[in-house]
């Protein structure tokens, strides 16, 4: 179970932080995170895995918390959470299969990471992942030459690949067609309640979100605004999650991307 | 539209009238003032140059027989073919060594200079080094070394990896930037650490980069190797040529050597082209 405790975050001196965030995510269910654009999901979401250092609280994954381990600490609790992204972040000249090989470095030492020294079973676990989430027949194609819907596929076999008990989806569909978000979509559904595994989603989408969480975040201006079930979200809780959303949405994005 | 182009003819006439359309911009002037200065030195010079009672019909006549001696009869003189061909090999070999031994050693400072690897005051402090080493030449740089180890090969060999090192960091430390930093972070959010990434993640990345800046500096290393051979007394073809043109003024060995010379440009041009498609084709 991830739990995150009272987090706070300051940026220097602009205005986006987190403001006491208190929320739960459960292993074998679906917890979206979904707000306006800059309301601090992304923060959230990169402070679990401290790829953004926070000020203040506590992130504890099965009871231990990530903010407390020392950096090589901190690799190992990262190789136990898998990250997938907006632009799926893969070596794109190397193929589906060394991509998703990419996920057990974390696992190895220095020199066998260095020389990519992979053993028979990763290897034949890598293609058995591809061939899961439908890209058995692409493991030896260049990822640029795959489609953005495959190659988050690819992004989602090398989380697999780092046998984590969470995965972390920074915005995983928001430069996908309909037909790819619902693949992508169905496979993290089915990975939560199939592995057990704890996912977290970044979503800009709300019918999406309520389509397929089971666990609902709500987050406006760096505060959790509502936590609860998807069914118990209504017009009046996202009125709240989206107030005052509508001009600066505009303004945010572009400076996020 | 009708509306507008009527309102523009009633303001028209004023326009133009007042102030003359000119396209000569501030560096526009400049620059013709620059080449009109350059113009009238050229002349100057010309007309005062001291010509020391030069018969031009003779000289340019000498110099139409040395060229027919360089291009058109070349041949071996004093030295043998195989020593000639010996001393070629000897440039090439020290043009390959010190390219190789400046790629290994320029990855490695490389990665540290690179922006999204190192804390920026590192990577801004060993590039200011490089960039220190890389504005003297590379002969310069052989002969401070000749001092130091004494004229010969080994001045040579250090001397040209010196410069190729700052020379090849600069190169590989951009194509390292290129790459997008959310790849890399990717690999650090899974726990992997820094130098599986570098082997793992960038070099994949930036392989094509590195052959083609690493066989540019081949080139200009063996360019390089020949005059330096002159220099540092290396006993590679640089040498032969010099003491060819200079010492024993045998201009048919001279054509010989630059022919040899130009054979292997043209064979290292087209080994690069090939090198070079292969990686475009895989990219």
């Amino acid at each position: 179970m991830l739990k995150v405790i009272h987090l706070n975050k300051t940026y220097g001196q602009t205005k986006r932080s987190l403001k006491d965030v208190n929320f739960t995510a459960q292993p074998g269910e679906v917890t979206a995170i979904i707000g306006p654009s800059g309301a601090g999901k992304t923060t959230i979401l990169r402070s679990i895995n401290q790829l953004i250092r926070d000020d203040s609280g506590q992130i504890l994954l099965d009871d231990q918390d990530i903010r407390q381990s020392n950096k090589a600490g901190l690799r190992k609790i990262r190789h136990h959470i898998g990250m997938i992204f907006q632009n799926y972040n893969l070596i794109s000249p190397l193929t589906a299969l060394e991509n998703v090989l990419h996920g057990r470095l974390g696992a190895k030492s220095t020199l066998a990471g260095v020389f990519g020294m992979y053993s028979a079973a990763e290897k034949s676990e890598a293609l058995r992942l591809l061939q899961e989430v439908g890209l058995g027949d692409y493991a030896y194609q260049r990822c640029d030459q795959l489609s953005g819907g495959q190659q988050q596929r690819v992004g989602i076999a090398r989380a697999l690949m780092q046998h984590p008990k969470m995965i972390l989806c920074d915005e995983p569909i928001a430069s996908l067609d309909p037909k790819s978000t619902k693949i992508v979509m169905d496979i993290l559904r089915q990975l939560a309640q199939e592995k057990q595994l704890i996912i977290l989603i970044n979503l800009h989408q709300i019918d999406i979100a309520l389509d397929y969480a089971d666990h609902i975040v709500g987050i406006n201006s760096g505060e959790i605004v509502f936590e609860g079930p998807s069914t118990d979200v209504n017009d009046q809780v996202l009125q709240q999650i989206y107030r005052q959303a509508e001009q600066p949405e505009q303004a945010v994005t572009a400076n996020e991307h | 539209m009708i509306e507008n182009s009527s309102s523009n003819t009633k303001s028209l006439p004023t326009l133009p009238a007042t102030k003359r359309v000119t396209l000569l911009t501030k560096p526009r002037l400049i620059l013709r003032g620059v080449l009109l200065a350059l113009a009238l030195i050229t002349i100057y010079s010309l007309i005062t140059l001291d010509r020391a009672g030069l018969k031009f019909g003779e000289a340019f006549q000498s110099l139409g027989v040395n060229l027919k001696a360089m291009f058109l009869q070349p041949t071996v003189g004093q030295d043998t073919w195989a020593l000639l061909l010996r001393a070629l090999a000897t440039s090439v070999g020290l043009a390959m060594l010190t390219t190789l031994l400046g790629a290994l050693f320029a990855f490695f400072i490389a990665v540290f200079s690179a922006r999204n690897l190192v804390p920026g005051w590192l990577a801004t402090s060993i590039k200011a080094v490089m960039a220190f080493i890389r504005s003297i030449p590379t002969i310069l740089w052989v002969l401070i070394y000749s001092v130091v180890m004494g004229l010969g090969a080994n001045a040579a060999v250090v001397g040209l990896t010196f410069h190729s090192i700052a020379y090849l960091v600069k190169a590989y430390s951009e194509s390292i930037e290129e790459t997008s930093t959310d790849t890399i972070e990717a690999l650090k959010a899974s726990g992997v650490g820094f130098w599986p990434i570098i082997f793992q993640a960038i070099l994949p990345s930036i392989i094509p980069a590195l052959l083609s800046w690493t066989f540019i500096r081949f080139e200009i290393n063996f360019a390089n190797a020949i005059a330096v051979g002159a220099a540092a007394g290396a006993d590679d073809i640089g040498y032969y040529l010099f003491m060819a043109s200079g010492f024993y003024f045998n201009f048919h060995e001279v054509g010989l050597i630059v022919y040899l010379l130009l054979g292997v440009a043209i064979v290292l041009e087209i080994v690069s082209m090939k090198l070079r498609g292969h990686y475009l084709q895989k990219n």
